[in-house]
């Protein structure tokens, strides 16, 4: 199952993107992105009463949602959220303790993950230079489909040095983007519990589908 | 704890310009300089709102947000369309303030929406116009 893991919709404030303008683009290029779902990872917000189930039966396609929030070492993506998070931790802070945030959310249902690790300033490599590193990380965002030139490839040294889980995500925040990168999982995901169960205990793989896109374009 | 500031301030207004009643050379000179036609005569150009200014760019209490940053780009959302002779109403209200971090380091964000309503009441335009500040 393929997952693109790390999206923004227009409900961020950089992204112009309708959800359903994202399904719409992933069925029309279903033959060269092969996505199963996305997951919505707005920056810096969680609004519990959004419900995309009435666009998930009408594509086909899962929709889960996150959030990309913002910490002393760099993005972090939360998937599980749920009412005991969003209590604990501002969202909308953006120097929220990444060493407090990563267990509490463990402990409360859900995972964080660092995002674009190899990204100057917001990404966790950087901060691994001057601070001790993480205790509780299970996985890193390996592939970033809005990462420049040499940050994607920062990251393997972290990932061979800490032992880290990889995955993907295309961080679209315009309609073309979405699905350029992605999660691979060797099992089936429903929910976002069985997402977080899986991110945790699972198997996956980064996938990029850029030189695909380019070719079947 | 995000940005911290007083936040009686989001939502509040710190201008309301009643313009005069639109002309028809002044939708001809828009029309002109911005290569838009109108659709129909005695229509405006689409964005013809924006070139609207009211008395007040700035609210005077804003928190201290850093140095003046740049125009961080605009939001319009259309409503109905201009016409000569109407009598427009600009109304500006701090909207929202943020604060975000990216590859460059942390930013602060200001956005005034300014909603703009005809002689009817009927909703002509809201623009919100970000301005980032570090």
């Amino acid at each position: 199952m393929i997952l693109d893991l790390h999206t923004h919709s227009e409900a961020s404030e950089d992204s112009r993107a309708p959800v359903e303008t994202y399904l719409k683009w992933l069925q029309r290029k279903r033959d060269v992105l092969p996505i199963d779902g996305i997951v919505l990872t707005e920056h810096r917000q969680w609004n519990p009463a959004v419900d995309y189930r009435g666009l998930e039966d009408e594509y086909g396609l899962l929709i889960l949602r996150g959030a990309e929030v913002e910490t002393d070492y760099g993005h972090v993506l939360i998937y599980g959220v749920n009412d005991d998070i969003a209590r604990r931790f501002d969202f909308a802070n953006v120097r929220l303790p990444a060493q407090e945030l990563i267990p509490a959310v463990a402990r409360m249902g859900g995972i964080a993950l660092p995002c674009h690790p190899g990204r100057p300033t917001i990404g966790l490599c950087e901060h691994y230079e001057s601070k001790p590193p993480l205790d509780g990380v299970i996985a890193v965002e390996a592939l970033n489909g809005g990462s420049r030139r040499g940050e994607n490839e920062r990251v393997q040294a972290v990932i061979d040095t800490y032992g880290y889980k990889a995955f993907g995500g295309s961080d679209s925040h315009l309609v073309s983007f979405i699905g350029i990168c992605a999660t691979e999982f060797d099992d089936e995901i429903r929910n976002v519990e069985g997402l977080v169960d899986r991110l945790r205990h699972g198997r996956y793989r980064p996938v990029d589908f850029r030189d695909r896109l380019k070719q079947g374009a | 704890m995000a940005i911290e500031f007083d936040r009686s301030i989001i939502g509040s207004e710190f201008d309301r310009t009643v313009f005069d009643p639109v002309t028809a050379e002044e939708a001809r000179e828009y029309a002109a300089a911005s290569t838009e036609s109108s659709a129909a005569e005695g229509v405006t150009s689409p964005t013809f709102v924006v070139r609207l200014r009211g008395r007040r760019f700035m609210p005077a209490n804003l928190p201290d947000l850093g140095r003046m940053g740049f125009d961080a780009g605009k939001d319009i959302e259309f409503g109905v369309a201009v016409r000569v002779g109407d009598v427009l109403t600009a109304v500006s209200t701090v909207h929202d303030i943020y604060e975000k971090t990216g590859r460059s380091g942390t930013m602060k964000f200001l956005v005034l929406r300014t909603t703009v309503t005809n002689q009817r009441a009927e909703q002509v335009a809201v623009i919100d116009q970000k301005m980032m500040f570090r």
